[in-house]
């Protein structure tokens, strides 16, 4: 069942940095899934540091350049009903209003939510898969009706399940990283690990490293900014195809595109086509026909997932519609 | 007919027979109490947590079992080294194959018996050892602990390969468990005159068990007397499967189950852990409780089985259905569980049909064994036979409620003699239905919407039912205790299965005796203290038990009236039994409370006892049913938002119209996770093993998976043939045609039929990309 580990709940951030530094330590902090990787052997650690008594990194706030810095304890409800963030960038709340059920948003952190472990069922279940250790992606031969269609190199096809970070991605946001060697920003886009760069890690961060706080940028006039998620029920669900768009308008015109998907690939997959066959146009029957073959024009589909490239032009026309309809009103 | 099915819930059980009661008492025409919206008896003791379960029960000395089990869809057990398990703290006893308790201890699949820990196993999940200790967790740890060297052997879990001739052979004898066939008429003749005939094959996925309480129970011994607290839907299985694979007498073996939380099917008898758990609790010396983990029901406490069916009918412009040809093929899983079982039977029986064919194999696959599933085969074959009813419809450009209207039967063809029902209520079912949804208006405004071809399309269909079995009948016992004070027990061998039955039998024994529900404590589930009762299962219980309940109450009238008419000093025959009171008939002023009676006075107690009559000779008891469905689909996206649905049934009387709605609204629910969301998704290609074993992986419908419009409009035709109630079951076609109704909305909605369930966003943009490249 669950191995044996030790728990302490430091109050202190230095205090917390310097437990985790000390041993192989798990991080808790809204619990939501740690108990369920302990058990199921995906964290192998015999030391619980919880960061859940850091106030200091609960809570969204204004910047004085008019951006936001949100505290990674903040909760996936607070962020969902936060006022500033429902205001600066709706596709955020939107986003996270979209995680799991209400009771894991009650519970769950922004911290958490982009440190997340896979989903897949073949890592979370009793195979010796190539993420943890063994010599064998058994989605790609295997039941691969919920994996990536993009960026997965044939070599582990997991979905990353996170939902604000495409969003965040997409936003320009930093996460601000606090570790053994001090601090260090890193951009939300740069955060999660390819399979081709590390299979085993699904995070640029070193081991004794935590995520104190989320940076985002402030919003651009024109800011228009979405997210939606596509799923097999309408709760308590990953995204089978999910898109988080942040677009700068001038008029009908986009200026600048971010598009990044969810249920796409094994990190929060930015759809560079698709920008590029946005940015520059107005939002035309014709422009969105384009972004949207463009955008799933490099997916390399596995055998049960063919059905996410129909999918994902589907929702992200429907999506970029939604945005025309908005700009006019 | 009905009475002589072979029925799944009393298979493989001893059934003992009850005296015929001969005749029965009359049919209600008005009831006070029964069929009033009653709040649950045991409402507060389940809502406040009070209500004990067998998983709360907690003994003195009390220790925790767990099981190893098979983490291969095939294999040999070689060896099993319990050295370093046995050592380990807090362990008090370890069983395998090769312990002596083992020994010539056999377990039943159906017909075939195997051995309780069979070294040969045939699914991933099957029983290897098992462990009990003083925690949960040290019982776990140990199980996992245990070192067992496996010879694993080929295996095939994909049924539509397993008759193949390079698979292997999951029992020695081969994959074709059974053939059957079923004919009447001509079909060649039929299809020769039709005016259309059209063929399809469906497919329905594997659905697992998901009741809310696990599986498992306590076992505790006393001297040589066993006792077993189980989550069950019938404590007399329990008993007598544990007493045979453990060779005690049933007066050695106690079952007992007060409380249930839900099983569907899959607890109609207990499973290998209950036995294991009295083995070990013996060898241990000490009270063991074992509740299976979520993954362990997955893998071992029962499914739906996936099926394929193909299906070929003929119709008349006219709408005359003048043959149906059916062929299905399903697995029961490693052993015998019916893999086909009933799959057929709408296609037999639902509508007039002079030419009907079918034919269903069962075969074996290595994977858990199926169970009876709400309705088992029904609401499959619903999902084949209501499409291709639509799909005739279409062709003969009938309206689809007119095409079933014209052929509703008042006679069961599929049964020898042909006899007729009691009552057919599927004629209301579909007329009130269609007026009640308003089905003609919907179809106008429904066009209209869909014509402004946004990326939102609607869509409405129906389905209808009826189900095989759902009359009741023998064996019940039930006794009525009449306290002096004037209150009462109802003693009673049924579980609730969480359906209302103790209320219902409240509101029966309240209405017979003209006291207040309140006043009656029911006694039920327990072999030592209730008579013998067959499981809850088969929408049987309340056409079973309600009868027998009313034969007790009349049977303690009776004994009343005689004790009344010596107090009185008036010939008995001519009392009354009026409200609590009796009265002589002549002289109204002349009266006695049962209360005041004086030989319940001085015995403290008195007795009815009722026994459940046969059911109506050369007639056929059948609950029937239509559901009605409106859904947005996002032909983008694939999602499927269901607006609303109404649920028609002819159950006979309704006994209790809260209960009978939750009924009907529990049964649409799991429908639509049948339509939807639910699949077993076993890994085929590599390693055969079960892919989707928690909650999160496994989908079941959610809370915003159901529309907030859920419309239940019971048809409550009197049928006093049917038993002294009127009442049939209902717990299962409240899930029969759902699926098929939702299918055939679906297919208004895109224009494309889906034949392959659940409907999944990701099986909509799969069909309808299909349509768009094709």
């Amino acid at each position: 069942m669950l191995p044996k580990f030790s728990y302490i709940r430091p109050d202190k951030l230095d205090q917390a940095v310097a437990q985790i530094q000390a041993g192989n330590a798990a991080i808790h902090a809204g619990g939501t899934d740690l108990l369920g990787c302990l058990r199921e052997r995906i964290i192998k650690s015999e030391k619980i540091v919880s960061i859940s008594g850091l106030e200091k990194l609960r809570g969204v706030r204004e910047t004085v350049e008019g951006g936001l810095r949100i505290g990674a304890l903040t909760t996936i409800t607070g962020m969902a009903e936060d006022p500033l963030v429902r205001k600066k960038y709706p596709g955020l709340a939107m986003a996270a209003s979209e995680v799991a059920s209400p009771q894991l948003r009650n519970q769950g952190t922004l911290g958490g939510n982009l440190c997340q472990k896979p989903r897949c069922w073949y890592y979370r279940g009793e195979f010796h898969c190539l993420r943890k250790g063994g010599n064998q992606c058994y989605a790609i031969e295997g039941e691969n009706q919920f994996h990536a269609i993009f960026g997965h190199d044939n070599i582990c096809v997991i979905t990353h399940p996170s939902d604000t970070a495409p969003v965040l991605s997409a936003l320009g946001a930093k996460v601000q990283v606090i570790g053994p060697g001090g601090g260090r920003n890193i951009a939300v886009a740069d955060l999660h690990v390819p399979p081709r760069d590390d299979v085993r890690a699904e995070t640029v961060l070193d081991q004794g490293e935590i995520i104190t706080h989320v940076d985002i940028p402030p919003p651009p006039a024109g800011l228009y900014t979405s997210y939606r998620k596509v799923r097999a029920r309408r709760s308590w669900d990953f995204a089978l195809a999910g898109a988080a768009l942040a677009l700068v308008m001038d008029g009908d015109r986009v200026v600048r595109a971010s598009i990044v998907f969810s249920g796409a690939a094994p990190v929060p997959w930015r759809s560079r086509e698709a920008e590029q066959a946005l940015a520059g146009n107005t939002l035309s029957d014709d422009t969105i026909d384009k972004v949207c073959r463009a955008a799933t024009a490099g997916a390399k589909p596995l055998r049960e997932n063919r059905y996410k490239v129909p999918m994902f032009r589907g929702m992200l026309e429907e999506e970029l519609r939604k945005a025309r309809l908005q700009e006019k009103a | 007919m009905a009475t002589r099915d072979k029925i799944y819930y009393t298979e493989g059980l001893p059934v003992p027979e009850t005296p015929d009661l001969g005749t029965q008492p009359a049919f209600w025409k008005k009831t006070d109490l029964v069929g009033k919206p009653i709040p649950r008896v045991d409402a507060y003791e389940r809502v406040s947590g009070t209500a004990v379960y067998p998983s709360d029960i907690l003994l003195p000395n009390m220790i925790y079992a767990a099981i190893l089990r098979c983490p291969h869809p095939h294999a040999r057990v070689k060896k099993i080294d319990i050295a370093e398990a046995g050592k380990m703290p807090g362990v008090r006893a370890v069983i395998t194959g090769d312990s002596k308790e083992a020994k010539g201890v056999k377990w039943k699949y159906r017909d075939m018996e195997v051995p309780l820990f069979d070294s040969h196993c045939r699914f991933e999940g099957e029983v290897v050892a098992a462990v009990a200790a003083d925690s949960w967790y040290q019982a776990r740890d140990a199980a996992q602990a245990i070192k067992v060297d496996y010879e694993v052997l080929p295996f095939v879990v994909d049924y539509e390969r397993s008759l193949d001739v390079s698979v292997p052979r999951v029992q020695e004898k081969g994959n074709l468990l059974s053939e059957d066939t079923y004919s009447r008429g001509d079909v060649e003749k039929g299809f020769a005159e039709a005016d259309i005939v059209l063929e399809q094959t469906y497919h329905t996925q594997c659905e697992l068990h998901t009741p809310l309480e696990l599986h498992g129970c306590v076992a505790n011994w006393d001297g040589d007397r066993l006792t077993v607290w189980e989550s069950s839907q019938g404590v007399f299985a329990v008993q007598s499967r544990v007493a045979e694979a453990l060779n005690l007498p049933l007066s050695k073996v106690r079952a007992s189950g007060h409380y249930m939380g839900g099983g569907f099917g899959s607890k109609l008898w207990p499973g290998k852990y209950t036995v294991i758990s009295a083995m070990l609790a013996r060898k241990a010396a000490r009270p063991v409780k074992m509740l299976l983990s979520r993954e362990e029901t997955y893998l071992c406490a029962g499914n739906r089985p996936a099926g394929t069916m193909r299906i070929k009918a003929g119709v008349r412009k006219d709408g005359t259905i003048t043959a149906i040809d059916f062929d299905c093929i399903g697995p029961s899983g490693a052993y015998p569980a019916g893999g086909v079982q009933l799959v057929d039977w709408l296609a037999r029986d639902l509508y007039l049909c002079a030419n009907v064919r079918t034919r269903g194999r069962d075969v074996l696959i290595n994977a858990g064994p199926a169970r009876p599933f709400r309705a088992p085969g029904h609401p499959q074959g619903a999902w084949a036979l209501e499409q291709m009813i639509d799909e005739l419809a279409k062709a003969i450009d009938m309206d689809p409620v007119q095409l079933r209207l014209k052929n509703v039967p008042l006679k069961s063809q599929a049964r020898e003699g042909t006899p007729p029902y009691t009552s057919t209520g599927l004629r209301q079912c579909l007329e009130k239905g269609a007026e009640k949804f308003d089905w003609q208006a919907s179809l106008e405004r429904i066009r209209k919407f869909n014509e402004q071809n946004n990326h939102l399309r609607r869509g409405i269909g129906m389905g209808a039912c009826l189900w095989v079995a759902g009359g009741g009948g023998p064996p019940s016992t039930v006794v009525i205790k009449l306290f002096r004070d004037g209150s009462i027990n109802l003693n009673m061998g049924a579980s609730d299965i969480g359906t209302g039955t103790k209320t219902i039998m409240a509101q029966v024994a309240a209405e017979e005796l003209g006291v207040q529900p309140a006043i009656i404590q029911i006694e039920n589930a327990d072999t030592a203290t209730t008579q013998y009762a067959t499981p809850s299962g088969g929408s049987k219980t309340v056409p079973t038990e309600a009868p027998t309940v009313r034969n007790a109450a009349i049977a303690l009238k009776q004994e009343l009236l005689a004790a009344a008419a010596e107090d009185m000093e008036v010939p008995e025959d001519e009392l009354e039994y009026i409200g609590d009171e009796i009265i002589w008939s002549r002289d109204a002023a002349k009266r006695l409370r049962i209360t005041e009676v004086s030989r319940l006075k001085k015995r403290g107690v008195m007795i009815g006892t009722g026994y459940r009559g046969p059911n109506p000779a050369d007639k056929v008891v059948n609950p029937f049913a239509a559901h009605f469905c409106e859904l947005e689909v996002n032909i983008l996206s694939g999602e499927i938002n269901i607006i609303r649905f109404l649920g028609v049934h002819d159950s006979g009387r309704v006994m209790n119209r809260m209960t009978f709605d939750n009924q009907v609204y529990g049964g649409i629910v799991m429908g639509i996770g049948f339509g939807l969301t639910e699949s077993r998704q076993l890994d085929e290609r590599q390693t055969g093993r079960l892919c989707n074993k928690n909650w999160h992986d496994y989908k079941l419908p959610t809370a915003m998976d159901v529309p907030l419009e859920i419309t239940s409009l019971p048809i409550e035709l009197d049928d006093p043939e049917s038993n002294n109630t009127g009442a049939k079951g209902l717990g299962e076609p409240v899930t029969i045609p759902t699926a098929a109704a939702i299918a055939n909305a679906l297919c208004m909605a895109t224009g494309v039929r889906f034949t392959r369930a659940p409907v999944s966003p990701m099986e909509v943009v799969r069909k309808l990309s299909e349509r768009k490249e094709g």
